[in-house]
C-alpha cells in the first residue's frame, strides 16, 4: 500500500465523510497509538470516528477500493494488540460513537450498537429487572463490538458462558461496504452455517460488526457469596473442580492465589487473611433454596480441605470480594511492567495447571500472581518484572511462552477471553500445530480470502 | 524566544504575575469589598486571605457570559489581545468596571459574608488588603511552574514578612495552593492554610451552635472539587447544614469525593465552549434535585453553575454556603460542644516527585510515570471533558497520558498541540479516583503543561 493509495482514500472518504470525523494530525494519531497490552505501539495513519452505518461504509468500501488496511477499535481494552495496527498507514476506525442502546422486555433483547459500552447495556437493562451476563472486568470501558470480536467472557462466565452465548443476531459491514444482517432478534432461527460464530472472535479481520441484539436475563433473586480459604493451591483446584462435577452452578467461581493477596496487601494497603489459595462463589438462587445451596458449596469446599465463610450481607459480601476485586489494580501498581495470560485448561485439570505454573513461578523466580475464573477453567497468571531489567524480561516471556505450553499440554487453550491479536500468534500456531489439525490454517485463510479477498481487515492479527 | 502557550494563557499569566489577578482588574477592586468590614493585618497571626480570585470573579463572569456572544466571531485568543490595547489605553478597567461591576457585587457579598461569619463565631481575623500577594495558583493550572516557583518563593517572604501564620480563605484552590502546592515548591513553608468551612464547622461544634433561617428551604451543596476531592472535606459541609434550621438537604447524584465538575478549572478561559457543555451536564444534574437554591465554596463552580443554569432558562440561584450561613446567623443558639469525627478523604494516590523543574527531571519522571499507565481508559468513564469532547481519545484522560508519554518519548507529536490538548483538562482529579495504576493523572497533566511549555520555547535565534 503506498502514500497514493492513502491519499486517494482521504480524498475520496472526505466527501462521503464529514470532515469533523476524520482525524491526521500527529496528537491524535499517536493518542490511539496503543491498547491495554501496552506491549505494543503503532499510529495509525488516520484516525475515522463512525458516527453511522454510512460512515462505516463509506470506509469499508473506499478502503477496499485502495487497498487501505482497515483495524477496527472499541474502548481499546484489548489486552493482546487487537486494536494496534500491525502494518503502518492503516484507517483506525474509532466506534465508539455509535452507541445507541435499545431495551425491547418485552421480546427478551437489547439492541446496542458497537460502540455501546457493555457496562451501559447491562445498565440499561437493569432498569427493568434483567440484566446482561457477560461480564468482563472491563466492562465500563469496553464495547459490545470489542467483547463480540474478542468473545469477552467475565466473572458470571462460571453459569452464563461468553459473549457468543448472548448474540441473537447482528449487522456487519465488509470490506467493500455491504452490509450483512446475520440471525435474528428471536430465540430461535435457523439456517447453517452458523455466521454469527465466525464474526465472534474474529478480532476485526472479517468485517465490522455495527450493531448486535443480545439476550438479556432475569436478574436473580437472590445472591449469597460463599468464600473458601485453603492451604494448599491444589485443594481449591480441586474444590472447584467437585463443585461443577456435583451440579452446581455457582454464578461466579473465583480463584486467587497467595501471591495475588500479598501483592493486594502490599500495595492496597489491605490486611485480607494470606492463605495458599482463596475460592469465591456466588450461588444465586430464589429465595427459598439460595441458603439450602450456598450451604452445600460450602460443604464441598471443605470436603476438600477449606475453611468457609458465606453472606447475604451487601457490605460483607464486598469484604469477601476485597482481594479479588484489588486483584488487577495491585498488581499494575506494584509492578511496571505485567504480562496478563489467560490460559483455560479443562476442570479435571486445574489442580495439575495450578500446580505446574508454580513450578514454572520457583523455575523462574519472577512474581506471578495467578487469579481468574477458575468456575471456566480459566486462569490469569500475571508475569510480573521490571519492564528495564534485560533479564527479567526476557525472563517473563519465557514464562509466558511455557504457561501457554502448560494449557496445550493440559488439552485447553491458550486464550480464555482475551484473545489473540499480536501477543499470542506464536502460540497459536503452537496450539494449532498440536491439536487443531493441518487443515485448520488454510481453511481459515480461505474463509478469510473470500469475505476479504484483498486483506485490508485489520492485517497481521491472528494468523491472518 | 517564542511560546507555545496561547494568547489567553499568555495574558492571564501577565495580569497574575504583573497585576494579581487573571484579567488583570487591580488591587484596587480586588479589596474594595473588605473595606469597614475587616479590620488591617494579621490578628494573632490569622488572616482571612481573599485570593486573586473570589473578588473579582463578577468580572470573569462577565467576560464568560460575552465570549458567549461572540463566538463565531472572535476567538478567546482574539480577545485576549485586546486587553493589553485597552489597557495601554487607560480604559480597560473603566469598562470592565461599567460592564460588570454589578455582577461583582454577589462575589463581594460572600467574602463580607464569610468574615461575618467567622467573627460572629469568636474567630480572630484581620486582612491585608493591597499587601495581600496573590496566590498565583493561575501559573500552577496552566503549568507555568517555574513561574509559580518564583511567585510562591515570593508570596512566602511577604507572608512572612507580615507575620502571616494561618491562612483562612473561602476559595478552595487557594486553599489547595496554599496546603498542597506550596509545600512542594517552597522550602520551609510553613504556614498554616483553611478553608472557611473547615474553620466553621470545627467553631459551631465546639460552641454547640445551632443556626435558625426563619424559613424553610430546599438546598442541593455542590461539592467542588478541590474542597471535596482533593482537601478531603466533606463530611463539614454536612455537619454545617445538618445544624441550620429550616434547611433540607437534598444531595444530588454525584457528591461528596465523587462529585461532578461544574467546567472551571482554568477551561472557562482556555476552552469556553467545552466548559459550558460540563457545567451543562452539572447544572442539569443539580436542577434534578428540585432545590430552589443551590450552594457550593468556590468562586469559580459559582460562577459555571449560575451562567449553567441562566442557559438552561432556569432561574435557580447559586450562593456560597457562607452567604447562607451570614443569614442563618441572625437567630443562633448556643448548647453542649459536641466533637463529631469529620473524616479527611484522601482519594488521590502519592504524588509523584519531581527533583527540579529542568527538562531533564521533568521528563525523566513524566516518562516513569506514564510509562505505569495500563491503557485500560478506566479513568475515561468519569472524566467530565472527555464526555463533553465526544469521547475523542486525545481529549481524555487515557489519551492525555499517553500523548504526555509520547511528548518525553521523543514520539513525532508537537509540544502546543499537545499542549492544546492537556489544556482541555479541569484538573477535577475524578480519572485518579478510578486509576488501577494508581497515577496522580491530573497532576501529571499539570507537569506535562510545564513541560510542553518549556520544551517548545524556542530561542529567537534559532527560528530560522
Ligand atoms: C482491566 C481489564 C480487564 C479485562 N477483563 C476482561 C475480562 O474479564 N474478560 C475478557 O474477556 N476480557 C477482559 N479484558 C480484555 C478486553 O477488555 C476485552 O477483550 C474487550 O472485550 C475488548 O473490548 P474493546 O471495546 O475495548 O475492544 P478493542 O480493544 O477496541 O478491540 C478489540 C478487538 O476487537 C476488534 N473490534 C473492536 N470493535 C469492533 C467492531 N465493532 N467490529 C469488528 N471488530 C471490532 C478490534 O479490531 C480488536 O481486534 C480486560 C481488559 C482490561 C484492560
Ligand atoms: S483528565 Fe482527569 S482531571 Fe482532567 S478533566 Fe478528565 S477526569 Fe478531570
Ligand atoms: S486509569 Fe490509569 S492506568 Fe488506566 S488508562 Fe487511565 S491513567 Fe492509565
Amino acid at each position: 500500500m503506498s502514500d497514493e493509495n492513502l491519499r486517494r482514500f482521504l480524498s475520496e472518504l472526505s466527501r462521503k465523510v464529514d470532515k469533523s470525523k476524520i482525524f491526521t494530525e500527529p496528537e491524535e494519531l499517536y493518542s490511539y497509538s496503543l491498547d491495554a497490552s501496552t506491549e505494543f505501539k503503532q499510529p495509525p495513519a488516520v484516525v475515522v470516528r463512525a458516527g453511522s452505518e454510512e460512515d462505516v461504509r463509506a470506509v469499508l468500501e473506499l478502503a477496499d477500493r485502495n487497498r487501505v488496511p482497515v483495524v477496527p477499535r472499541g474502548g481499546g481494552t484489548s489486552l493482546t494488540g487487537g486494536p494496534v495496527p500491525a502494518v503502518p498507514n492503516a484507517i483506525l476506525l474509532d466506534l465508539t460513537p455509535m452507541n445507541r442502546i435499545e431495551v425491547n422486555v418485552d421480546d427478551g433483547y437489547a439492541m446496542a450498537e458497537a460502540g455501546a459500552t457493555v457496562l451501559e447495556v447491562d445498565k440499561a437493562c437493569r432498569q427493568y429487572g434483567f440484566f446482561f451476563p457477560p461480564d468482563p472486568a472491563s466492562s465500563r470501558i469496553a464495547t459490545i463490538g470489542g467483547a463480540i470480536a474478542e468473545n469477552a467472557g467475565g466473572l458470571r462466565g462460571a453459569k452464563f458462558g461468553v459473549m457468543k452465548n448472548w448474540i441473537l443476531a447482528m449487522e456487519v459491514i465488509l470490506p467493500g461496504g455491504r452490509r450483512v444482517r446475520i440471525g435474528e432478534p428471536v430465540y430461535k432461527w435457523r439456517w447453517g452455517p452458523d455466521l454469527i460464530s465466525l464474526f465472534v472472535g474474529s478480532e476485526g479481520t472479517l468485517g465490522v460488526i455495527t450493531k448486535a441484539w443480545l439476550k438479556i436475563y432475569p436478574l436473580p433473586e437472590k445472591v449469597v457469596r460463599v468464600l473458601g480459604v485453603f492451604d494448599r493451591i491444589e485443594e481449591a483446584g480441586k474444590a472447584i473442580a467437585q463443585i461443577r462435577r456435583r451440579g452446581y452452578v455457582p454464578m461466579i467461581l473465583e480463584l486467587l492465589d497467595r501471591e495475588t493477596i500479598e501483592i493486594v496487601n502490599e500495595s492496597l494497603g489491605y490486611n485480607i487473611e494470606v492463605a495458599e489459595a482463596m475460592v469465591i462463589a456466588d450461588v444465586d438462587a430464589p429465595r427459598e433454596s439460595v441458603w439450602r445451596i450456598a450451604g452445600e458449596v460450602e460443604n464441598v469446599m471443605r470436603e476438600c480441605g477449606g475453611r468457609t465463610s458465606a453472606s447475604d450481607d451487601p457490605v460483607e459480601m464486598e469484604r469477601l470480594y476485597m482481594a479479588r476485586q484489588g486483584a488487577y489494580a495491585a498488581v499494575t501498581r506494584a509492578y511496571p511492567g505485567v504480562l496478563l495470560e489467560d490460559i483455560t485448561v479443562p476442570l479435571s485439570k486445574l489442580s495439575t495447571a495450578l500446580k505446574e505454573l508454580d513450578d514454572i513461578r520457583k523455575e523462574y523466580g519472577l512474581r506471578m500472581p495467578v487469579f481468574g475464573h477458575a468456575g471456566d477453567g480459566n486462569l490469569h497468571p500475571n508475569i510480573c518484572f521490571d519492564p528495564r531489567d534485560e533479564e527479567q524480561l526476557r525472563k517473563a516471556r519465557e514464562m509466558f511462552l511455557k504457561t501457554g505450553e502448560i494449557a496445550i499440554r493440559l488439552g485447553g487453550a491458550i486464550s480464555g477471553e482475551h484473545g489473540i491479536g499480536l501477543a499470542k500468534k506464536e502460540l497459536f500456531l503452537e496450539e494449532i500445530k498440536a491439536v487443531r489439525g493441518e487443515g485448520y490454517v488454510e481453511m481459515v485463510r480461505m474463509i478469510k480470502q473470500m469475505i476479504d479477498p484483498n486483506g485490508i481487515m485489520n492485517p497481521g492479527k491472528i494468523f491472518l | 524566544m517564542t511560546d507555545v502557550i496561547p494568547e489567553v494563557v499568555r495574558f492571564a499569566a501577565e495580569n497574575t504575575k504583573e497585576v494579581g489577578d487573571v484579567l488583570g482588574i487591580g488591587t484596587d477592586k480586588r479589596t474594595r469589598w473588605a473595606r469597614g468590614i475587616v479590620e488591617r493585618g494579621p490578628v494573632d497571626g490569622t488572616i482571612f486571605y481573599a485570593g486573586e480570585m473570589y473578588p473579582v470573579m463578577g468580572y470573569s463572569e462577565g467576560a464568560f457570559r460575552m465570549l458567549k456572544r461572540v463566538e463565531g466571531l472572535m476567538s478567546i485568543n482574539d480577545l485576549a489581545k485586546i486587553g493589553p490595547i485597552m489597557r495601554a489605553l487607560g480604559i480597560y478597567t473603566v469598562s470592565i468596571n461599567a460592564l460588570w461591576g454589578s455582577i461583582n457585587r454577589k462575589y463581594e457579598r460572600a467574602l463580607q459574608d464569610a468574615v461575618n461569619v467567622l467573627k460572629a463565631l469568636g474567630v480572630s481575623l484581620g486582612y491585608l488588603f493591597e499587601d495581600e500577594p496573590p496566590s498565583g495558583v493561575a501559573l500552577h493550572t496552566y503549568g507555568l511552574l517555574r513561574e509559580f516557583k518564583e511567585h510562591a518563593d515570593w508570596v512566602h517572604r511577604r507572608l512572612r514578612g507580615l507575620g502571616v501564620k494561618k491562612i483562612i480563605t473561602l476559595d478552595p484552590i487557594v486553599a489547595t495552593a496554599f496546603r498542597l502546592y506550596y509545600p512542594e515548591f517552597v522550602r520551609d513553608w510553613s504556614i498554616e492554610s483553611h478553608h472557611f468551612v473547615e474553620v466553621v464547622a470545627d467553631r459551631m461544634a465546639e460552641l454547640g451552635l445551632r443556626l435558625n433561617l426563619g424559613r424553610k428551604l430546599r438546598v442541593t451543596y455542590h461539592d467542588p472539587c478541590y474542597l471535596a476531592r482533593t482537601l478531603g472535606v466533606v463530611d463539614e459541609v454536612r455537619f454545617i447544614l445538618s445544624r441550620v434550621e429550616g434547611v433540607e438537604l437534598i444531595e444530588p447524584a454525584r457528591r461528596g469525593v465523587l462529585t461532578g465538575c461544574s467546567g472551571d478549572g482554568g477551561l472557562e478561559l482556555t476552552q469556553p465552549p467545552v466548559a459550558r457543555k460540563v457545567a451543562l451536564d452539572r447544572v442539569e444534574e443539580l436542577s434534578k434535585t428540585g432545590a430552589e437554591l443551590v450552594l457550593t465554596s468556590c468562586p469559580a463552580c459559582m460562577l459555571m453553575l449560575r451562567t449553567g443554569f441562566e442557559s438552561i432558562g432556569q432561574s435557580v440561584d447559586v450562593w456560597d454556603l457562607a452567604s447562607l450561613l451570614a443569614e442563618a446567623m441572625n437567630n443562633v443558639e448556643r448548647g453542649e460542644s459536641i466533637s463529631p469525627s469529620f473524616r479527611r478523604y484522601n482519594v488521590f494516590p502519592k504524588s509523584p516527585h519531581f527533583r527540579s523543574l529542568s527538562l531533564r527531571d521533568l521528563s525523566e519522571v513524566l516518562k516513569v510515570e506514564t510509562d505505569r499507565c495500563k491503557k485500560c481508559g478506566f479513568c475515561n468513564v468519569e472524566c467530565p471533558t472527555s464526555k463533553a469532547m465526544d469521547r475523542l481519545e486525545s481529549r481524555s484522560s487515557r489519551g492525555r497520558v499517553t500523548l504526555i508519554n509520547s511528548l518525553v518519548s521523543g514520539d513525532p507529536v508537537r509540544p502546543r498541540e499537545v499542549l492544546d490538548r492537556l489544556y482541555t483538562c479541569v484538573l477535577c482529579g475524578r480519572c485518579s479516583q478510578e486509576c488501577p495504576a494508581g497515577l496522580h493523572v491530573q497532576e501529571l497533566i499539570v507537569y506535562g503543561r510545564a513541560y510542553s511549555i518549556y520544551s517548545g520555547r524556542i530561542p529567537e535565534e534559532l527560528l530560522d
